[in-house]
């Protein structure tokens, strides 16, 4: 299948939905729904469809914008559209199908998102950047009602200005002084570049998605805009749009910094550890349950980066692997805490006593996702922790390892204090009680995922593709064949 | 004369990033944006230039054109960037409405 129709098929949907909404305003909810799984099947059969390099219009690589799909890229084309399906049926049933302008911006994230993964042209990246990121600091804003959602989406918005800005800068001065804007091309002629001029673009580049995907020290924007947004988008932001970044971040650093300067991953591995212990100390801090689990988000982050800084094929597996149980874990936790949180009419973790025999199975889930995420043994948590101390250690960088290993044990404690606060007593029971059928199923599925990744090293063709992401994103070479070819 | 328009282009840059990250009124935040992305473009543009070149347009009267591609990339993120800056504008009146300010110091919501 092409690959520019798991761009088109979201893009179709925001446009024609307020087409739906002017003509034929009953059919908005059907439209949403039938739109959501056209653009999420589009995205599997490309994932599915194997290896592909499409050249837009038919020219040459050297001039037009080049798609490629790469067994990164299905991975991370399966968790966007697995993030994306789950969040819009909860959304949706959050929501309900009033609210159109919303799943426009949704559609267009989701569009943009599918355009960072599959293509190959660095300015293209730039400019799917910004639509996902404008749709983004929307949807974050959403509904226009809430004061705090209106200041934390007006924060990312001049955080992720500063961070497109230095991307821009950092692709101009590729483009100064190469002449090409290729990925595949400038990862050849790239290393040739005098080094002040590497060091200068190569720079900006890491400062700009530093700053896009949350890691210390422009991680600023993130605990606001996951703790103000609604659950839905939470849930989003955490497991999808916090990862489009890191796989640009994966995909640059291996194909124009590795081949370029080996100093950067050690900038990585510096940054990764010190986000790592920062998201860990703050989240320890935490009364608010969304702000906890945002600041969990960001230690996770460090880990990924962490795992990027590795400069191996084990590292990148472990990356991959590890964004994928992030998702599963961190969707759920917010959309759990999100339901528990509107019983309550609070997001206080003092105030949610007794909500275990109110909800019993959420918080049962809550108990799984919490455990996952900390890396107790059994879990996917832990598998993901365990490819990445096995590839820090390969590449001899001792301390980042000892920092995963001790956040395992600050995480463990600081999400024992809202499971504490669950099964303890409640001074008054919960006000409000509306069922969540949509949520609830969500949140089995998403609980059934957790495990099956767990099981996932143990599952042959699981582990041959995740094992073949690494290989394959490590070897710039091959990337640079396929493309030119 | 070159590298006179790319240290322009820079400082330009920095004194947009400079700007956002001193002052306490959200509009001079904006306008720092405004002037971040001024300062990328003037690079973009002036890597095009080529001394004593003509436009790229046909017919082509002879002569060594400069190149063109850096303008449509100027162009495109000049499309961007409006639709940046208009949406802080607009979360700025918003902001506004709440609290009848624009001083960052002032607005409490998400501190601490």
């Amino acid at each position: 299948m092409n690959p520019v129709l798991a761009i088109v098929a979201p893009f179709l949907a925001a446009f024609t939905i307020p087409l739906f909404f002017v003509f034929r305003k009953k059919w908005v909810g059907t439209a949403v729904i039938l739109f959501g799984v056209l653009s999420a099947l589009t995205a599997l059969f490309v994932a599915a469809g194997g290896e592909a390099v499409t050249v837009m219009g038919g020219w040459q690589p050297e001039v037009g914008i080049a798609l490629v799909v790469d067994s990164l890229t299905t991975a991370f084309l399966i968790l966007a559209s697995l993030g994306f399906s789950a969040s819009l049926s909860a959304a949706a049933e959050t929501f309900g199908y009033g609210p159109w302008r919303f799943y426009v911006l949704f559609f267009l994230s989701w569009a943009a998102t599918n355009g960072i993964i599959l293509t190959g042209d660095l300015f293209n990246l730039f400019v799917f950047f910004e639509i996902f990121s404008v749709a983004a600091y929307l949807v974050v804003a959403y509904p226009p009602r809430s004061w705090q959602a209106i200041e934390a989406g007006f924060k990312y918005l001049i955080f992720g200005t500063v961070g497109a800005l230095f991307l821009l800068i950092g692709i101009a001065y590729a483009f100064m002084a190469t002449g090409q804007l290729n990925m595949a091309i400038l990862a050849r002629v790239l290393p040739r570049a005098p080094e002040a001029t590497l060091s200068v673009v190569i720079g900006c580049l890491v400062v700009g998605l530093f700053i896009k995907s949350g890691t210390v020290p422009g991680h600023f924007w993130l605990p606001d805009a996951h703790s103000s947004a609604q659950t839905p988008v939470s849930a989003l932001l955490s497991g999808v749009f916090v990862k489009v970044s890191l796989y640009a971040l994966i995909r640059l650093a291996f194909l124009l910094f590795g081949s370029a300067d080996d100093r950067v991953f050690f900038v990585l591995l510096l940054f990764g550890t010190v986000t790592l212990c920062l998201g860990h100390l703050m989240a320890f801090q935490q009364e608010d349950i969304k702000r906890l689990l945002a600041y969990s988000t960001v230690a996770q982050v460090g880990t990924i980066v962490i795992a990027i800084g590795c400069a191996s094929s084990g590292g990148v597996t472990a990356a991959v692997y590890h964004a994928f149980n992030h998702m599963a874990a961190k969707m759920g936790l917010f959309l759990v805490s999100g339901v528990l949180a509107e019983d309550r009419a609070s997001r206080d973790i003092a105030q949610m006593g007794g909500l275990f025999r109110h909800r019993p199975l959420f918080v049962l889930a809550f108990c799984l996702f919490a455990a996952s995420i900390a890396g107790i043994p059994p879990l996917n948590g832990f598998m993901s922790k365990w490819f990445l101390l096995v590839a820090a250690a390969e590449r001899g960088a001792l301390i980042p390892a000892a920092a995963v290993v001790a956040g395992t044990v600050l995480s463990a404690a600081y999400y024992l204090r809202p499971i504490t606060a669950f099964f303890g007593p409640a001074e008054t029971e919960p006000p409000h009680h509306r069922p969540h059928p949509v949520t609830g199923a969500i949140v089995a599925l998403l609980a059934l995922l957790c495990l099956v990744l767990a099981l996932a090293p143990y599952i042959g063709p699981l582990k041959e593709g995740l094992l073949a992401v690494g290989r394959d994103t490590v070897n710039g070479a091959r990337y640079i064949e396929r493309v030119l070819r | 004369m070159l590298p006179i328009s790319y240290g322009t282009a820079i400082v330009v840059f920095c004194i947009g990033l400079y700007t956002i990250l001193s002052k306490r009124n959200l509009f001079k935040t904006v306008i720092g944006l405004s002037l971040m992305e001024g300062g990328v473009l003037m690079l973009i543009t002036s890597s095009g230039y080529v001394p004593g070149g003509v436009p790229a347009l046909l017919p082509f009267a002879g002569g060594e054109p400069v190149n063109p591609l850096p303008h449509s990339f100027t162009l495109t993120a000049i499309v961007i960037g409006a639709a940046d800056v208009a949406l802080a504008l607009a979360f700025i009146i918003k902001i506004h409405r709440r609290y009848g300010t624009v001083d960052i110091d002032k607005i409490r919501g998400l501190r601490g």
